[in-house]
């Protein structure tokens, strides 16, 4: 079956505004959505383990991943609107079909994330009232989120994959379906490229979660004492490099053992060679950094620099994933090739409201400026 | 049409969006009314200097966090998820129309989490000025929500001028936009008084503590009431011809609005002569029973709301099975299976020999072998019919309600959905796939009851 036959027809309505604005704030939303998602998506599992064979400094630490964990979980989401919403403005031809032939599993993430969110919530009110030891339960739910949140990134990766393997519908659709209609159970397994692409996602959100493990230590924890500030380096050190070493591995998977030729010679060759290479070097940046603070100490500076380096390479990972996701799709259909029909006024009510949203976000952190030992509310 | 189908065996894909929306509604109103109760009592303990009021407060606030900003805001999320593969064509629609109203939107979702988590955390570390403002913010934001997705969700009840003039404000600020503002106002400040009397009457131990918590809470619920009443009038007064007819017509609904405006005026009643003049009244007991009546009257306008909507989603823009208004005409014409990118496929894979010059010839359909004939008459139900009935057996299920019905009652009713009732959409395709569908019904119908007598005729 020629896949393009499985692609609608344009929208009538045309795209609310320009391309170049859409996918600008798509990836500005996902590197912003990214941050908090990445400890939460290897901090909590992370937590766990420093909690069960991490030593004194390694609970402490544990304790320290998940106090925050609420709030990162909430912007976290929040953050995600944005990237979606332009998703589906943008890229609704591919991103409707792709979800609902895997509809259950879509629809279950909303389970999953109430349910670990709840669990988070859970564990964190133990450390509270337990302190120190927590209740072997409160164990079982932390681990129990944990695997939830590794499975929402998994069926997360299976859309997204999905949405540019539309070669592979045809087969999933006459595969589970009934009188045409389908069953919504299709995974995107058989996609080479989904498991090195989950897997280099959690590889990175082991080189964010390190890069707050610094920031935490240097910024947040002034209680934590000498002892506390050098061993968590340690662990940062360990984390990150384990991160870069998994990211490397799974890139390199990625981009050597399942791009299409076409799809490698646009990114290695010419204009986008830059970008490719910068991406793909770009961790060692943060890792560097956080080696050098093992090595001589870290600072409130060294730590700031460490998270606007990790900063930068979600960055860059956000906007290499954009490109390759256009060429991707450029076999089927052309984004950029929509008709535009701008709504000037609500456009501009959104940029004034967003710059007006930030400035009060802004003066509601400096209000916290006055309060003594904010670090340690967590 | 332009997307596949999403089969949910007995319940149908639409019926997980009205599942999760209502379990969404429920929490979302306690977000805003729960924030304003927040803001407003906060800055009144402040001012009392009432040391207990405020740890009560505080109590409130940690358990508001938990219910708004996790579960409300996932289940929130939750319905657009679910509408995006059980109505995509409608939610594609929506956000091409509306996504800076989203955009917006998210604008204030995201103060509404900061400053929630700064109001809760800091809790007796800010000033209290500045912690007041903080819950003021909370509270504006979280109202500026409730508005922008009121003339979103309004705009699919009614789309006003949208249709002629195509622009953002023609859709929003749609003639439904103003009454549901005030009616979803109302029954945030109803239900957030009804959920900080079930807390209260749990958690503040103090008699005093909770005769005042029932007294000054009980305002914002009266003032609520008279608002979901006025709302409601003005949300009736401003309803197409076409939802006036089905609100009328339809006995369920006929029923559920006599039970809202019943339990809303109970509520009333109860709350005046209960918290407001006889604060000490409010018991646990007496709490959940408020509980339980804001959840009934919530709930059943809520399904009221959407079920009058038949048969659209959006009104003139978008039919309930997934079909622009404007392209049923085009589609009787050229045939709903040529017109569906994926019935399209399913054609052209599984039966190419009904392909002329790479279109569907309709007049083709009808020389296949009967048993194809029928599996093709599915594919048709599925596609055009499945968004509000099940098959054989489930929600609205079309074979029950077809049961003991002649080939000719089922053809006319196939051929002419919105003549047999005005709130079913209108067949969009060829009369030769109105035939297939028929064949296919005829197969899956039940028999006439058995055993049903009328006098001599048996």
């Amino acid at each position: 079956m020629d896949p393009t036959t499985l692609i609608g027809p344009s929208s009538p309505l045309g795209y609310p505004a320009p391309y170049w604005f859409l996918v600008a704030f798509k990836v500005l939303g996902f590197t912003l959505h990214m941050v908090p998602m990445h400890i939460w998506y290897a901090g909590v599992l992370l937590a766990m383990l420093l909690q069960w064979r991490g030593g004194e400094v390694g609970r402490q630490l544990s304790r320290r991943l998940m106090q925050p964990m609420p709030i990162l979980i909430a912007l976290g989401i929040n953050f995600g609107i944005v990237p979606l919403l332009f998703t589906q403005v943008a890229y609704y031809k591919v991103f409707y079909p792709a979800t609902i032939l895997m509809a259950w599993p879509w629809v279950s993430i909303i389970v999953l994330l109430t349910l670990a969110y709840y669990g988070v919530y859970i564990y964190v009110a133990g450390l509270r009232t337990e302190g120190a030891t927590i209740a072997r339960w409160r164990q079982a739910i932390g681990w129990t989120t944990a695997v939830f949140f590794l499975l929402i990134g998994f069926i997360f990766s299976n859309a997204f994959s999905l949405m540019t393997n539309v070669r592979a519908w045809s087969d999933l659709w006459l595969r589970e379906s009934i009188g045409g209609a389908p069953l919504g159970t299709a995974w995107n397994t058989e996609d080479p490229t989904l498991w090195p692409r989950w897997l280099m996602m959690f590889s990175l959100a082991l080189t964010t979660t390190a890069a707050f493990i610094v920031v935490d230590a240097e910024w947040f924890s002034a209680r934590g004492g000498t002892n506390y500030r050098v061993g968590t380096h340690r662990i940062a050190f360990a984390i990150s490099t384990i991160g870069v070493i998994g990211f490397a591995i799974t890139g390199s998977w990625y981009v050597f053992g399942t791009w299409p030729e076409e799809l490698r010679e646009k990114m290695l060759q010419g204009p986008l060679r830059a970008l490719t290479i910068l991406t793909a070097l770009s961790p060692g940046a943060p890792w560097l950094l956080i080696l050098w603070q093992w090595r001589k100490g870290g600072t409130r500076t060294r730590a700031a620099a460490t998270a606007l380096a990790q900063f930068l390479v979600l960055a860059l990972n956000a906007i290499s994933r954009q490109v390759v996701q256009n060429i991707e799709l450029g076999r089927f259909l052309d984004v950029t090739a929509e008709p535009v029909r701008i709504q000037w006024s609500p456009l501009v009510l959104f940029l004034l409201l967003f710059v007006i949203g930030l400035g009060i976000v802004a003066w509601m952190l400096s209000r916290l400026k006055t309060l003594k030992g904010i670090g340690e509310s967590g | 049409m332009h997307y596949p189908w999403w089969y949910v065996p007995f319940l149908t894909s639409p019926m997980l969006i009205a599942i999760i929306s209502v379990l969404h509604v429920l929490v979302a109103h306690y977000a805003v009314g729960g924030g304003l109760f927040l803001a407003v009592e906060t800055q009144y303990a402040y001012r009392h200097n009432h040391r207990e009021y405020l740890a009560y407060l505080k109590e409130h606030a940690w358990f508001f966090i938990l219910i708004t900003v996790v579960y409300g805001a996932i289940t929130g999320i939750g319905i657009w998820w679910t509408i995006g593969v059980a109505s995509p064509l409608a939610t594609q629609t929506l956000i091409h129309i509306f996504v800076f109203g989203w955009a917006m939107e998210y604008v204030f979702f995201v103060l509404e989490i900061v400053s929630a988590f700064l109001f809760y955390y800091f809790w007796g570390r800010l000033d209290p000025k500045t912690h007041v403002r903080i819950g003021w913010i909370y509270a504006g934001s979280a109202w500026m929500s409730l508005v922008l997705i009121t003339g979103i969700t309004a705009f699919m009840l009614h789309s006003g001028r949208w249709p002629e003039e195509r622009t953002f404000w023609a859709g929003f600020l749609n003639p439904q936009f103003v009454p549901q503002v005030l009616a979803r106002t109302g029954g945030a400040f109803l239900l957030a008084s009804l959920y900080v009397y079930l807390h209260a009457t749990f958690k503040a131990k103090d008699p005093a503590l909770r005769d005042l918590i029932a007294a000054r809470s009980a305002r914002p619920a009266l003032l609520g009431s008279l608002l979901i009443i006025l709302g409601g009038i003005g949300w009736y007064l401003a309803l197409p011809e076409s939802a006036k007819a089905a609100l009328i017509a339809a006995s369920t609904l006929n029923i559920l609005v006599v039970l809202i405006f019943a339990v809303t005026i109970a509520v009333f009643f109860m709350l005046y002569l209960g918290p407001y003049r006889n604060p000490g009244w409010l018991s646990p007991g007496f709490a959940i029973l408020f509980f339980t009546f804001g959840l009934a009257a919530i709930t059943t306008g809520e399904y009221i709301r959407e079920a009058v909507r038949k048969p659209y989603i959006i009104y003139n823009v978008v039919l309930g099975n997934q079909i622009y208004a404007e392209k049923v005409s085009e589609l009787r014409r050229t045939g709903y299976l040529e017109g569906g990118t994926w019935t399209k496929a399913w054609v052209s894979h599984h039966y190419p020999q009904v392909l002329n010059a790479g279109r569907i010839d309709p007049a083709r359909l009808l020389a296949l072998p009967e048993e194809d004939q029928v599996k093709l008459g599915e594919v048709l139900f599925l596609y055009h019919c499945n968004d509000c009935h099940a098959g054989r057996r489930g929600f609205s299920a079309v074979a029950q309600l077809i049961r003991g019905w002649t080939p000719d009652m089922v053809r006319t009713v196939v051929e002419h959905p919105e003549k047999a009732h005005f709130f079913m959409p209108p067949w969009a395709g060829t009369p030769e796939e109105a035939e297939l569908l028929t064949k296919y019904l005829l197969r899956i119908a039940h028999p006439r009851p058995a055993g049903m007598y009328f006098g001599e005729e048996k």
